[in-house]
């Protein structure tokens, strides 16, 4: 009697733990289990309202993926959802939080932060715990001195590359002259930097050449002296705040220059509904993106991005955080979430994207050119360079 | 060069910042003033304002002209419950706690600024949100102004000098510099001091919250824009003299013209050295503020 239940009582145990290992161990179970994916995001402080362009593509993304039944790992469909974390507008908070994500959470992936000093600052993090990352929201000269390994960088915004080749395009329209003014944050300073000997090196004429702080609230003495100087072309290295009140108070003081270059904040949907729809067209701006026929899904990102949100794709920021994606996703398909093999992929193979193909030569996108977009008739198109142009270059008439 | 420095364009765009940075300052200087608290959530109250107009605009198509006074009584009537759900308790406590009120008064809207911006970042998103109303430019002589900016000028040059009336001529306006200037002799001479602080805060609040619908006219913003507004606010009740409304209106304007003047002087990268120079100048030369009767030396 004794005897039969306690060995009724191993079998029943034994039977138990063969259907928990046994379940376990199945890759059914594990296509069950959600495929949880790591970033940090600057949610609240001082870069909050640059991000959401970079998380509403996240979030499309995420919900398209789960709606055609999850990203493949290596074949296997697998859910996704997201572990986000706030860094309150601090690259140290990032760091911090990377690690926590890579060690505590153990997430199967990482996406990235929001913009180029949080990239610069969890490459260690990264190389440390050899994680693998395609990185984004990333543009400077100095993206190059990390170190290669894990984590590349698909924009083709980079200063140096848009200094040669705004001198490029401003040559194939006649333009003589020149005034420049720039923001001393460290991006527009950048290409400050970078563009200005090239202009003098075409034989362009900087009539006027000024910097300005970030906090700037007035900018009517700098425009006052950009219209006395009469040129060609108005160079404006703006930041997204400065650049709807560069465009407002150049509107005001009609400087009504043909040749309308803001470097940044035009590509986001805001600023059209800042300055109004006439004063935005014409406005050219770096971006590398726009929907276009041979690049397979751009238009069905834009779309779908519109619907969802109600405005525009940020024809930089959201078009570079859907690269990634999809590179990741490529990766991850073809080889599961082996970290190295992973790392392999992305560093030897070439991608197609919604921006054309990508591949990587180090840290940086060898394929994509550098760019710029104009608003055509409430669009952004692509006219420059020729090879990959939506639409056709032309002088902004008035504000 | 001296051209531009004579014509009105920019005695134009100084006019347009130190209206601004005046009634900002306004509100935070009509509460320091009669209660010794430093609203640290004022610029948070801009945001609001801003963001108020933003949606009038957007969803129903009002005109941020006819929102402003709807926003500014709503802005009153948050300023009268705070106070009475708040800071009334707090400075009702005594004399005893008089060194206190200050201090835990920075905490407590160290934590309003907090909540509001957070509450604000997750109700509305932290997008850029941003609209464009009377963008159309106005000539008048050799000015060029853009009909929105010359809104704003009126508006709050006119709320400004309305306060200003207010507390110079009528009755409770004097009530209200009595409590600024001598606290406890207002108390012995009748002054209802506790009716003197809730319309200040009511009046602080307002003209926040007008300021904010005025600022969402010329630039973009989002949750977390309000800041940058508090400080502009502190430097001009610093530079005026804490607790004096009218020097708080003056030290607005010379602001607005050392921004615009200064930086046609100079170069726009001095913009802040000169702000900061002038500011740090004026506290070591006149410690009571520019306007005060009351030099150091006597």
């Amino acid at each position: 009697m004794k005897h039969s239940t306690l060995r009724r009582r191993l079998l029943v145990s034994g039977a138990f733990a063969l259907a928990v290992t046994g379940s376990a161990g199945g890759a059914w179970a594990q296509a069950d289990k959600p495929l949880r994916l790591g970033f940090s995001m600057a949610r609240t402080g001082m870069l909050a309202n640059a991000t959401p362009s970079q998380l509403n593509t996240y979030e499309l993304w995420k919900e398209q993926v789960n709606a055609r039944g999850g990203m493949s790992v290596g074949g296997v469909k697998r859910k996704v959802e997201f572990v986000i974390y706030d860094d309150q507008s601090k690259p140290d908070q990032a760091v911090r939080i990377y690690e926590k994500l890579i060690t505590d959470d153990k997430v199967d992936l990482l996406l990235a932060p929001w913009g180029t000093p949080f990239h610069i600052a969890i490459a260690p993090v990264l190389e440390k715990f050899k994680f693998p990352l395609v990185g984004n929201t990333a543009a400077s000269v100095s993206l190059r001195q990390v170190k290669p390994g894990y984590i590349w960088f698909p924009t083709s915004a980079i200063p140096d590359r848009i200094g040669v080749e705004l001198t490029a395009f401003l040559k194939t329209q006649n333009v003589k002259s020149v005034v420049v003014l720039a923001n001393i944050l460290p991006f527009t300073k950048e290409i400050k930097n970078h563009l200005e000997p090239e202009l003098k090196k075409a034989g362009i004429d900087i009539k006027l050449s000024s910097e300005y702080p970030p906090d700037i609230k007035d900018m009517t003495a700098l425009l006052t002296q950009a219209k006395q100087a009469n040129v060609d072309a108005v160079l404006a290295l703006a930041y997204p705040s400065d650049s709807v009140l560069y465009a407002k108070q150049a509107k005001e003081l009609g400087l009504n220059v043909p040749f309308q270059f803001v470097a940044i904040g035009p590509s986001d949907a805001f600023f059209p509904k800042a300055v109004g729809p006439t004063a935005a067209e014409g406005v050219l701006t770096v971006a590398h993106w726009s929907p276009r026929p041979d690049w397979a899904g751009s238009q069905a990102f834009y779309d779908t991005y519109v619907k969802k949100y109600g405005e525009d794709p940020d024809f930089l920021n959201s078009a570079l955080a859907w690269m990634s994606l999809q590179i990741l996703e490529t990766a991850v398909a073809k080889d599961g979430l082996d970290k190295e093999k992973i790392r392999n992929t992305i560093s030897k193979t070439t991608f197609d994207t919604i921006n054309g193909q990508v591949r990587f030569d180090g840290v940086q996108n060898a394929i994509t050119p550098t760019a710029f977009v104009q608003y055509q008739k409430g669009k952004l198109q692509i006219v420059w360079p020729p090879s990959i142009a939506t639409g056709k270059y032309e002088p902004k008439k008035s504000w | 060069m001296i051209d531009t420095l004579l014509s009105g364009q920019l005695l134009f765009a100084a006019l347009v910042t130190g209206s601004l940075y005046a009634l900002t300052a306004l509100g935070l200087n009509l509460v320091y003033g009669t209660m010794r608290v430093l609203n640290v959530a004022h610029g948070d109250l801009v945001m609001v304002g801003a963001y108020a107009a933003f949606w009038a605009f957007t969803l129903w198509g009002l005109s941020p002209l006819v929102a402003a006074p709807v926003v500014a009584a709503i802005g009153a009537a948050l300023g009268y419950a705070v106070y009475r759900g708040i800071f009334q308790r707090l400075l009702a406590a005594g004399a005893s706690h008089a060194g206190r009120i200050e201090g835990n008064s920075l905490l407590l809207f160290f934590g309003l600024s907090i909540l509001v911006q957070n509450i604000a970042a997750l109700a509305f998103t932290p997008n850029n949100r941003a609209y464009s109303y009377l963008g159309e430019v106005v000539r008048i002589g050799n000015v060029s102004m853009t009909g929105n900016r010359l809104a704003a000028l009126a508006i709050a040059g006119a709320t400004c000098i309305a306060v200003a009336l207010f507390l110079r001529r009528s009755v409770a306006g004097l009530a209200m510099r009595a409590v600024i200037e001598r606290r406890e002799a207002a108390y012995i001479v009748g002054v209802d001091v506790d009716r003197v602080q809730w319309a200040s805060f009511a009046i602080g609040f307002a003209s926040a919250a007008l300021a904010g619908v005025l600022l969402s006219m010329l630039e973009q913003f989002s949750p977390f824009s309000g800041f940058p507004f508090t400080i502009a606010g502190f430097i001009v009740i610093i530079l005026g003299g804490l607790g004096n409304v009218m020097a708080g209106l003056l030290a607005a304007l010379l602001l607005g013209v050392i921004e615009t003047y200064g930086v046609a002087l100079t170069s726009a990268n001095l913009r802040s050295v000169l702000l900061y120079g002038c500011f740090v100048g004026a506290l070591l030369l006149f410690p009571n503020g520019l306007f005060s009767r009351r030099r150091v030396w006597g």
